[in-house]
């Protein structure tokens, strides 16, 4: 892999990535307990009453919905970048707080004035009850599950030592990750019956002859804006390795890496801050995660320092990622949580609690699991606020950043259609509009209906097709 | 290619231990988590100022309303 094989632009590294997060309703302090499916439904009311549906895009090109079991839903429309990816995250964390905001006020008046709605960007609730936050990478398809299972989830297993959210369950116990406990497989198609950690239901939304939809859901919802733009670059950077070597058939240097029981191991990981449990190794051996983490960002720093003029790498912002990631692994390594917690969620909310035992020692598990809750909750939530405005947690973007995201689809992907077509649509009386990841149609009263077809992710040219159902949609609006 | 933004903000955090004394806490064994990271927990006063003026008085209340079925 010498620097003179690769040129400015390399097609098996590109790509879209995406996230999906469904976020859980609570509701305290009223003077009789509405049922979250009740809850999602009055925070839902102003999209239901633009869209007649649960279930629509917003004017950045995302998608705005109620998933199964009442969980509202956001998934980011297609960004190149992780950091327009991320820039979606936020604004739909965003939009959650205005819809739950003006749903308290409506709530208030049913359910009295002291009511209090929380919307918390996490992943289990205090019953136990698991929901996800999914990244979805397009991968090329010559790249295969076999490959993904051996070199891809030792990754993804050991990464959470700087990208999980932490947790305390009922008996006081601290764990890394909100989802460990809850992964089966490795690699399956279900998500809901059993959960793996890749899922496989291939719905690349893009040309399936070229590209596969990697579905990564063994992921914890971030807080953080560097742990979500981190778990983006870290991984992207992984697949790049793996997608390259694959197409130039080159050794990736990750052959040792693959885990004898990724189930048992990603337990294990969660629960050991240090990153030095003994993991097993599918050829017999045995290493810590902190280990299979440095090897990847050796691969990884050796493969940047190779393809540093590719496009897709400085896209990524991979100098900064790999530095950022070997301070995580010291700091990991030195027990250092001041410096892991300036941008690792566990480690913000574990310094809190630990600091917040230090003024009171007789703290309650149930106190502790309020303040972890309270950390995830984007509507009324106290802790990770406060964190941001006293400089002890950092930030990639500023408040203006996150509200101009609301409205402001990336630029390079067909997410530029989909968003210019949903605000024209928005602002065109009687015009009834659908839009899905690939597709946009409108009618007006009184003209012929159009729709247009979008297969590939990657491109923001408008087709003559889409061209007239923007003409028919302006056309509305005058 | 220029990069178009700096991704990542510096602030400045208080309290971080000295790399060598972190090589003698691991030197002296792996023990109990809980054990090595509680005492470099300073520097987070105004924040638990922030949340003590805050904090909702029935904690189990808070936390057992949070019951919601499993989605994905």
């Amino acid at each position: 892999m010498s620097r003179s094989e690769s040129h400015a632009m390399d097609m098996t590294l590109r790509r879209i990535f995406g996230i999906e997060t469904e976020y859980g309703i609570s509701v305290t302090d009223a003077d009789r307990d509405p049922d979250p499916g009740t809850v999602a439904m009055i925070m839902f009311r102003p999209i239901v009453a633009a869209s007649r549906s649960t279930n629509t895009y917003t004017p950045n090109g995302s998608r705005l919905y109620v998933d199964v079991g009442s969980h509202p839903e956001y998934a980011t429309a297609e960004a190149r970048r992780p950091i327009d990816a991320l820039r979606l995250d936020a604004a739909g964390e965003s939009t959650m707080r205005s819809l739950a905001m003006q749903a308290q006020d409506l709530l208030r008046e049913q359910y009295g004035p002291r009511t209090r709605i929380h919307v918390y960007k996490n992943n289990q609730d205090s019953a136990g009850h698991s929901f996800g936050c999914h990244e979805n990478y397009l991968v090329r398809r010559d790249i295969s599950l076999s490959l993904l299972g051996e070199q891809l989830i030792p990754f993804l297993v050991t990464r959470q030592l700087y990208t999980g959210a932490g947790t305390w369950s009922a008996d006081g116990q601290f764990q890394l990750s909100q989802r460990a406990d809850f992964l089966d497989d490795a690699i399956s198609a279900s998500t809901t019956r059993s959960r793996p950690m890749i899922n496989t239901r291939d719905e690349p939304h893009a040309d399936s002859d070229m590209y596969r939809r990697l579905h990564v859901i063994l992921g914890d919802s971030n807080r953080s804006q560097i742990a979500t733009w981190m778990k983006l670059t870290c991984t992207h950077l992984v697949l790049c390795i793996l997608e390259y070597c694959t197409h130039h058939c080159l050794d990736t240097g990750l052959a040792g890496m693959a885990l004898a029981d990724p189930g048992k191991a990603i337990k294990t990981v969660s629960h050991d801050p240090h990153g030095t449990a003994v993991l097993d190794m599918a050829d017999g051996s045995r290493k810590c995660a902190l280990e299979i983490q440095n090897t990847y960002l050796r691969v990884a720093d050796r493969f940047v320092r190779d393809h540093g003029d590719d496009i897709a790498l400085n896209i990524a912002d991979a100098p900064e990622c790999l530095e950022l990631w070997g301070k995580a692994l010291d700091a990991v390594h030195f027990s250092d949580i001041t410096e892991l917690a300036t941008w690792v969620d566990w480690a913000a909310k574990y310094r809190f609690v630990q600091s917040m035992q230090l003024r009171h020692p007789n703290l309650s598990v149930a106190r502790i699991r309020q303040f972890d809750l309270d950390y995830h909750d984007v509507a009324n939530g106290h802790i990770f606020d406060s964190l941001v405005s006293h400089a002890q947690m950092r930030t990639m973007l500023t408040e203006s950043d996150v509200e101009r995201a609301r409205t402001t689809p990336p630029s390079d992907t067909r997410a530029a259609l989909r968003g210019a077509f949903v605000t024209a649509a928005n602002n065109a009386p009687g015009c009834t509009w659908s839009a899905d990841w690939t597709h946009v149609s409108a009618s007006v009263p009184g003209a012929k209906s159009r729709e247009a077809e979008m297969l590939d992710p990657f491109d923001s040219q408008p087709s003559d097709d889409y061209k007239k159902v923007m003409e028919l949609v302006s056309g509305a609006a005058d | 290619m220029p990069q178009e933004h700096k991704p990542v903000q510096q602030t400045n955090v208080q309290g971080a231990q000295t790399q060598q004394e972190q090589s003698l806490a691991v030197e002296q064994g792996q023990v109990n988590p809980a054990a090595q990271y509680a005492d470099v927990a300073e520097g987070l006063d105004s924040v638990l100022d922030d949340i003590e003026s805050v904090l909702e008085n029935n904690a189990e209340d808070y936390v057992n309303h949070f019951v919601q079925k499993g989605g994905e």
